[in-house]
């Protein structure tokens, strides 16, 4: 060891007795030889001394290892009760191993971005809340390589927000299995809403009804300023005014169709060791990795997901900086957000470099065509709300294929 | 005191679904850490009770945690979630004091009675308490932990960083800590 590679962290580890085998040897060694190390040493063991006489004030002045574990799980388990509660499994699915390249990091920024959807009608919970409805659908572009950076699981970026969705968001309503149905008279039945076919296909190949979902958050600035420096993105930060809002998304429910030659795919039982969750995000995932056969169209339809947010809350600010981080310069962001209504909007992110959009009309009302250019043909996505149901076609092709087929919608 | 060796047998426990905890684990996982976990809390929060009822809470999530979120590892996410939440309670409860002493609600904090060291040692302690609430809350979480005697692995473990960063991170929040509390309580030679 020289001097060069002794730092104040590893002189730390000694002074902790953090230091075995030939690590601490060769320290010891180094100390004993070189005056100028073993001055930083006994300045650093100085220095800590000191907090430590402080931070040791706080060390309990009565016993607490005399309290009694088991009484106090008696009184966790007649506190908390049983099972039977909410399940935070759901929404943590979401952001799963497998979900990754979907989400990853964007989680962050998509739990922000999910509540900029959308005015002030009704009273929640005691409490005075904007209820926010989407109406209309506006594109954004961002550069998606800045905010997967943070996307592998062992990642201590992609851990925080795990963290951070288990402490802040409580999963209210459990969406369960989807209900696979044989008619879409059924599938209407079933959601309570009309639903619709893609005419010019025919019979759907199958249909599903995936139930409603509501989650709830509570907005924690410097957790989430937390998570931001910890991406090095220090430079973005969360209004004052955003800390503490409780926020609450409800998704109602939604019902796929799917068309033509889909993948298919596993039994829908559900294994002990798998729950309701497990099993949804599944499969969708099956669904997006069907998105590759070239000869699968699916139509999801969705009433408009409602996000409760306090009604002082800047939707505009927070929305920046959700944009920011996803790769957006603060100028664009704030020019972007000074054009949209939050209120009543559902941004869709979509990557800058591989996809393009346009604005369509569909279905007698104004759409939005995304199409995605990948090396086995062209994907794309038509997006369109019509009579306050969201609708999303998508599938393999060009844009006259998706207008052809929405269409022959019936 | 608990041991790396405590948090690795707990982080061998696996929930018997993903659903839920199977109830003869999570007992076992309870009884493990909580006195450990409500020492933690009390040094945070200053009363047996508040901590009691942070460390239920943390108790509670862990209780509704599916393991994949867990990785495994009961043990480190446990003091992890715990002292997110006191971290919390703390800063939350600075806040309140700080709206009501402007409220004019709140006379003096200095209630306490008794032996004159006691009062010292109190208020010490609320400056110490001041200091971590005004810090990065990562920092206050490193700090707290290791002087709750949690070792480099524990802390390693907990905090999901490599051990070999450790004296680094605590030199930083150290240093944090140090000017931070220079600057919120000057001329008290307490540093």
């Amino acid at each position: 060891m020289t001097c060069t590679n002794i730092d104040d962290g590893i002189l730390r580890a000694h002074l902790d007795d953090e230091l075995a085998g030939t690590e601490l040897a060769e320290l010891s060694q180094h100390l004993a030889s070189c005056a100028n190390c073993r001055a930083r040493f006994e300045k650093l063991g100085a220095k800590t001394a000191q907090t430590g006489v402080l931070l040791t004030t706080l060390a309990p002045a009565g016993d607490v290892t005399a309290i009694n574990s088991a009484v106090a799980y008696g009184q966790f388990r007649s506190e908390f009760g049983t099972s039977d509660e909410p399940q935070a499994s759901w929404i943590s699915r979401l952001f799963a191993p497998r979900w990754r390249p979907a989400w990853g990091l964007a989680a962050g920024a998509v739990v922000v971005a999910v509540l900029v959807g959308v005015s002030p009608v009704r009273i929640w919970a005691q409490r005075v809340l904007a209820m926010l409805r989407v109406q209309k659908i506006q594109v954004v572009t961002i550069d998606p390589t800045t905010l997967m950076s943070g996307s592998e699981p062992d990642s201590r970026p992609y851990k925080l927000v795990n963290q951070f969705i288990a402490d802040n968001v409580v999963v209210t309503m459990d969406p369960g299995k989807p209900d696979i149905v044989s008619s879409m008279a059924k599938a209407a039945q079933l959601a309570g809403y009309p639903v619709r076919t893609i005419g010019s296909l025919g019979a759907p190949q199958s249909i599903e009804v995936n139930g409603e979902a509501a989650f709830q958050m509570t907005v924690n600035r410097d957790r989430i300023e937390m998570l931001l420096d910890e991406v090095g993105r220090s430079d973005i930060r969360i209004p004052e005014s955003a800390n503490g809002a409780l926020i609450a998304v409800h998704i109602p429910k939604t019902v796929i169709s799917m068309y033509g030659d889909c993948p298919a795919r596993h039994g829908h039982t559900i294994s002990d060791t798998q729950s309701r969750a497990e099993a949804l995000a599944e499969r969708k995932m099956e669904r997006m990795a069907s998105m590759n056969n070239t000869n699968c169209t699916y139509l999801i339809q969705a009433p408009g997901p409602t996000v409760s947010v306090p009604p002082d809350l800047n939707m505009s600010e927070i929305a920046e900086a959700a944009l920011e981080l996803a790769g957006m310069s603060p100028a664009e962001a704030h020019s972007f957000c000074q054009t949209v209504d939050w209120s009543s909007t559902m941004v869709v992110p979509i990557p800058r470099n591989t996809s393009s959009y346009e604005t369509v009309s569909v279905d007698g009302v104004q759409g939005t065509l995304i199409t995605e250019t990948l090396t086995q043909g062209n994907r794309y996505s038509l997006l369109w709300i019509k009579n306050g149901v969201i609708h999303s076609l998508a599938g393999h092709g060009n844009s006259s294929d998706a207008l052809a087929l929405a269409a022959s919608l019936r | 005191m608990g041991s790396a060796q405590t948090l690795n047998r707990s982080m061998s426990l696996r929930e018997s679904s993903s659903k839920h905890w199977d109830e003869a684990d999570f007992r076992v996982v309870f009884l493990q850490h909580y006195t450990r976990i409500v020492g933690i809390l009390v040094r945070l929060l200053g009363d047996l009770s508040p901590a009691e009822e942070v460390a239920n809470d943390a108790f509670w999530r862990l209780y509704r945690q599916p393991s994949l979120q867990i990785d495994g590892n009961v043990g480190g996410w446990l003091y992890r979630t715990a002292t997110n939440l006191g971290i919390d309670a703390l800063r939350a409860a600075g806040r309140r004091r700080q709206r009501e002493e402007a409220a004019g609600k709140l006379v003096h904090q200095g209630a306490t009675t008794g032996p004159l060291d006691d009062v010292l040692r109190e208020e010490k302690c609320r400056r110490v308490r001041a200091v971590l609430a005004a810090i990065k809350p990562a920092q206050a979480q490193l700090l707290i932990l290791r002087a709750s005697e949690l070792s480099y692995k524990e802390l390693a473990e907990a905090l999901d960083v490599k051990m070999s960063g450790i004296g680094t991170m605590l030199n930083r929040a150290e240093e944090e800590f140090r000017n931070r509390y220079l600057a919120l309580h000057p001329n008290k030679g307490d540093l």
